[in-house]
């Protein structure tokens, strides 16, 4: 989205006021950023700052957008922008806002855009500073006050401490991001980096180096002539040398192959020109065609140079040969980045439009790709700029200019230097500065002489060849030519620098760099999710089968963030606890301060009877309550469980005499891992006595019983039933007949498997239309199972024999019967089955049921019920 | 408006980004796991300090030459009957200290299982450190630190003896870990398959963070 889809949008949001800009920033809150807009809105002659949020990114409606925090622009408001901290991707430029106490920092993207919204907001400082009279700002008062940073009383103060980074303000968004436990490390260290660039002066100092810069058209000319004249002139060594060339080779070999034996030699006269008060290492050669640019340094501070790269731009013919163009080396030296450009221009007298549209391609295109993200010429500290420019004097009279450069008069003749008037004009080299020129035009010479050029064109001489530089700290020393120097009609330039570079001091980097990581560990350790818990262990007395008990846990926010809590799976678990616990909410939100209640419920069903009365779980489960983005606690929840008939193996039960509380739990977990072996029958009663006393109580009692098995029975009259046939009792077996029904399905359901099992089933759905088949499987039932299914298909015909009274019919008992005895096998929780493959199951097993209700089965062996 | 460039290092070298590592502590109970963390993040140390139950989680940055290396520390319970919750922790981990108590031989055991346990199912390439500590009850040592020593040798583990008490090579051993970590693969912290996932920004979708995925 553009800036001016959302001036627009937001405008359209704001009737009766004028948004002047409005930039999409990010808000820094410690390590967090999140996206804000920022507008200046005015009206009535005053104007405002404005913080929106947006529910959208970018928003596309104007109702997306809403104010979350306004600073009137008046005499209090402040704002500071931080180009020292811009970092080496280019992403990060801090706009601070002030006003009275509180303080907003916000990082935006380094582009036009705002530097448009940085423009405006200093047009509307400069507005207050000019207006005599006090300004109204009347019209905020519309605005609700929690969200005016205004320096009334009832505004949103925020704590400023030493910095806003250190202070997360009052706003509970950010914190609540970190409470996530998203903790971005990207902003973490975008932060790490704002705040070490403000404490730059802690550890950064900086120093000086000398910087020879030197430019010369040769003319295609070999090197012929000792270069110590021009390179080793002064009296103290360089540290470091930037040496370019143009017009290096003119051969149309060099322009279509770009490929020269003047490079070296050129190279070779350099090298030895270079001062001899220091050794010298080159850092980089670049050439195109006969544009050549040659960095040295001085070995002892190789070390410090990092980041070399080069490259070069052709504005020649087509806008792109290189027979004109620039080439460039880059470097970051200590910590400063420097940039070194060589130009040659484009040609003839009149054509300073040309040169300039070549120095601004040159400048917007050439790029350090190397580096992530690449950089151009304007993202270094330090550049340097220097060639054959190739600006003339004109609009004056040759003869002129010759007579007052022989008298060594230049001010008047530079009063027609094109590239000072165009400079002046703001049209090319913006930002950069030249020394004033004390030497004569370098061009044009008769090759081999001190004397104009003397060809019939009559032209002006001119200072074609220049030295620029642009950036802080940058002292000139010197600013000259080198006239001695005749193999070229041009004559060599330099200039001697003396720059400050900003050197860091590792060891006290180090030290600050620690403290800020420490500052921002506590800052993160403090602001991690903490609850307490009343208690990690919750222990429950005696738990029966089927009756439900709970205990409350309460999680109380005793941190500084909201919470996110949830009871998460351990390991591979399924679930995050077991079957027989249930966790009411098991997941939920705690602002600071308050407290959540958590039911804990132990129910031990049919599901899970089985493994606690067989030994292979024990009411004993740890919870992991998690924090998001934080801790986990441990919760043991434990108690005793009751065994019970229900929940047995039939298998066990029938090998059971006595009631089953009356024998230890040792030798149940003993039989049940041996009832396979009971199948013969030998010493175990032919049903189990449990299933017995039920049948045998309604047999005697429920035959008449209206709708029997159908009709629910009463959970306390079950829980009496349970207890009944658990301990033993002389009396009879308590309840309502339909209770007494409902607790023998029970007890089929809670078996560890259904009477016919689960293997079985497959072939019994297969056979189910065929009673033959279906009486074979039966016949193939171990001695109990078989037992028992023929025990209560007699009792049901018994009870379709007295439908007339109980108005149960045959399809609804095999039905009903079908889901008992082919009962399929528990799905885990949460996990549901298609119903339409259920409701076929459903119907192949009472039709298997159906036959044994509906026929005689003499053929079948008769239950014997043992004593 | 100047153009400053390139964040501010040493010599220019690249030392911006940051190294996320996931540490656990296991070991006995009251072997001073808690007291450790506890010494290394806020430099403290309390003569009563409670058994931890459950896993405490903090996070503490520590910075070398060339990279800055954040652990995230997971501080775990001791206690036998949350053994089996361990592996929740150590999986994913890039680092484990082991703890033991100098003046108690069945703290030494208990960590030589910890870290045959490690050793088995934790990450192939887990830096695992040997921590003796309690080394200030000089008087009451049980464990010589040649026999730490010879074991820590012959299993390839950092060891020193530690005292959360006096402080004493309480950063050295995390110090130590942070340089023996494989900086390379974890820049980050991408790929490194621990809870706490690591984003760009807030805004991006809701992070599952549970520990043990
Ligand atoms: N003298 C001495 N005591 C210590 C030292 N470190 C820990 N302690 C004490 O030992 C006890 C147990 O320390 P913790 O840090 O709670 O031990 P832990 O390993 O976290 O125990 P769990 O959380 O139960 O696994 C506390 O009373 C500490 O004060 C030490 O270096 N020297
Ligand atoms: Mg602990």
């Amino acid at each position: 989205m553009g800036s001016v889809d959302l001036l627009s949008l937001v405008q359209s949001g704001f009737t009766g006021e004028t948004v002047l800009a409005c930039l999409e920033v990010s808000k820094m809150q410690g390590w967090v950023r999140t996206t804000r807009y920022l507008a200046i809105i005015s009206k009535s002659g005053s104007s405002a700052f404005f913080v929106l949020t947006s529910t959208r990114v970018p928003p596309i409606s104007p109702a997306d957008v809403s104010v979350e925090g306004i600073v009137p622009i008046d005499s209090n408001f402040k704002f500071e922008l931080d180009t020292e901290t811009q970092h080496e991707d280019g992403h990060d430029l801090y706009l601070s806002v002030s006003s009275n106490k509180s303080k907003l920092l916000f990082e935006m993207m380094p582009s036009s855009k705002s530097n448009a919204f940085v423009g405006e907001l200093y047009k509307a400082v400069d507005n207050v500073v000019r207006k005599s009279g006090p300004l109204e700002y009347n019209w905020l008062n519309r605005y609700p006050p929690v969200i005016r940073h205004d320096c009334s009383d009832n505004g949103l103060k925020e704590e400023v401490q030493d910095s806003v980074v250190d202070s997360p303000d009052s706003l509970s968004l950010p914190r609540e991001s970190i409470a996530k436990g998203s903790t971005p490390i990207a902003a973490r260290e975008s932060v790490i980096r704002y705040m070490m660039s403000k404490k730059e002066d802690q550890y950064m100092y900086k120093q000086s180096f000398r910087i020879f810069v030197g430019t010369w058209n040769v003319n295609g000319q070999s090197p012929t002539a000792d270069l110590t004249e021009w390179l080793s002139c002064d009296v103290d060594p360089p540290d470091i040398y930037a040496i370019g060339f143009q017009e290096l080779d003119l051969s149309t070999e060099a322009f279509l192959f770009n490929d020269t034996p003047r490079e070296n030699e050129w190279y070779k006269a350099v090298v030895s020109g270079l001062h001899n008060g220091a050794k010298y290492t080159r850092v980089k050669l670049v050439r195109l065609v006969g544009m050549m640019l040659v960095v040295f340094v001085q070995e002892k501070l190789r070390q410090y140079v990092t980041g070399v790269a080069c490259d070069t731009v052709g504005t020649g013919i087509m806008g792109k040969m290189g027979n004109k163009g620039g080439v460039g080396v880059r470097l970051d030296f200590h910590s400063t980045s420097i940039c070194f450009v060589n130009a040659h221009l484009a040609a003839h007298v009149e054509e300073y439009e040309r040169r300039n549209q070549d120095y601004r391609d040159i400048y917007s295109r050439m790029c350090f790709s190397s580096h992530h993200p690449p950089k151009t010429i304007k993202d270094h500290d330090h550049i340097y700029w220097l060639g054959d420019l190739n600006y003339r004097i004109t609009e004056i009279d040759p003869k002129y200019v010759k007579d007052c450069v022989e008298r060594d008069s230049f001010q008047k003749v530079l009063e027609y230097d094109q590239l000072i008037k165009q400079c002046r004009a703001q049209t090319v080299f913006v930002g950069f500065k030249e020394g004033s020129i004390t030497f004569k035009p370098t061009y044009k010479y008769d090759t081999g002489t001190d004397n104009w050029d003397s060809s019939e064109k009559n032209r002006a001489p001119a200072w074609c060849d220049r030295i620029l530089w642009k950036g802080e700290s940058i002292e000139q020393i010197e600013y000259r030519s080198h006239p001695f120097l005749k193999i070229s009609d041009h004559k060599p330039v330099s200039s001697l620098f003396d720059a400050k570079v900003r050197i860091i001091d590792a060891v006290k980097y180090r030290k600050i760099h620690e403290e800020v990581m420490k500052k921002l560990d506590k800052l993160e350790n403090e602001f991690l999710p903490q609850v307490t818990v009343e208690t990690t262990e919750i222990t429950f007395d005696t738990v029966q089968f089927l009756v439900p008990q709970s205990k409350n846990l309460i999680i109380a926010n005793t941190g500084q963030v909201p919470v996110k809590f949830e009871f998460i799976k351990k390991l591979d678990d399924p679930y995050y606890c077991k079957d027989w616990l249930n966790i009411e909410p098991y997941l939920g939100d705690v602002i600071p301060g308050e407290k959540c209640e958590v039911k804990v419920e132990v129910r031990v069903d049919k599901k899970s009877a089985y493994k606690l009365n067989s030994g292979q779980d024990q009411l004993y489960d740890i919870l992991v309550l998690h924090l998001e983005g934080g801790k986990d606690i441990f919760i043991t929840v434990s108690g005793n469980y009751e065994r019970s008939c229900f929940g047995t193996s039939l298998e066990t039960l029938a090998s059971i005499k006595e009631p089953i509380r009356e024998i230890s739990l040792g030798s149940i977990i003993d039989k049940e891992k041996k009832k396979d072996s009971f199948s013969s029958g030998e010493g175990t009663y032919a049903v189990p006595k449990e299933v017995w006393f039920l049948v045998d109580h309604l047999y005697r009692h429920g035959t008449k019983a209206k709708h029997l098995f159908v009709q629910p029975g009463l959970h306390s009259e079950i829980y009496d039933i349970r207890d009944w046939l658990d301990n033993g009792s002389q009396e009879s077996l308590p309840g309502s007949v339909y209770s007494v029904a409902e607790a023998l399905l029970l007890l089929f359901e809670s078996c560890p498997e259904p009477v016919i099992p689960y293997e079985m089933h497959t072939a019994c759905l297969n056979c189910a239309s065929n009673f033959m088949q279906c009486k074979q499987i039966i016949q193939g039932l171990t001695y109990h199972r078989k037992n028992v299914f023929i025990y209560l298909c007699s009792f049901l015909r018994e009870l379709l024999s007295h439908s007339d009274d109980n108005g149960l019919d045959t399809k609804t008992l095999a039905a009903l019967f079908g889901g008992i005895f082919m009962r399929d096998k528990p799905v885990p929780r949460d996990v549901s089955k298609p119903r339409s493959s259920q409701q076929q199951l459903d119907r192949k097993k009472s039709i298997f049921i159906y036959h044994f209700l509906v026929n005689d089965y003499p053929d079948l062996l008769p239950p014997l019920v043992s004593s | 408006m100047a153009n400053k460039a390139g964040p501010q290092r040493p010599n220019g070298t690249a030392q911006a980004k940051i190294c996320q590592f996931k540490l656990v502590l296991l070991g006995e109970s009251a072997v001073g796991k808690s007291s450790l963390v506890l010494r290394f993040v806020k430099g403290q140390f309390h003569e009563y300090q409670e058994s931890t139950i459950g896993a405490a989680f903090l996070t503490q940055t520590v910075c070398l030459d060339d990279t800055t290396v954040k652990f995230e520390i997971w501080d775990t319970a001791g206690q036998e009957r949350y053994h089996s919750l361990a592996p929740m922790y150590y999986r994913g981990a890039q680092a484990a200290i082991v703890v033991y108590d100098v003046t108690n031989q069945d703290t030494f055991g208990r960590a030589k299982t910890w870290v045959k346990e490690l050793q088995r199912q934790a990450s192939p390439n887990i830096v695992i450190a040997l921590a003796g500590n309690k080394a200030d009850l000089a008087n009451k040592r049980c464990v010589e630190y040649e026999e730490a020593q010879a074991y820590a040798e012959e299993n390839g583990l950092l060891f020193m003896e530690t005292s959360a008490k006096t402080g004493t090579n309480v950063n050295e051993i995390f110090l130590a870990i942070a340089k023996k970590l494989p900086k390379s693969e974890t820049i980050g912290g991408s790929g490194s398959g621990q809870g706490r996932r690591l984003v760009e920004s807030d805004t991006t979708a809701k992070t599952s963070t549970s520990c043990c995925k």
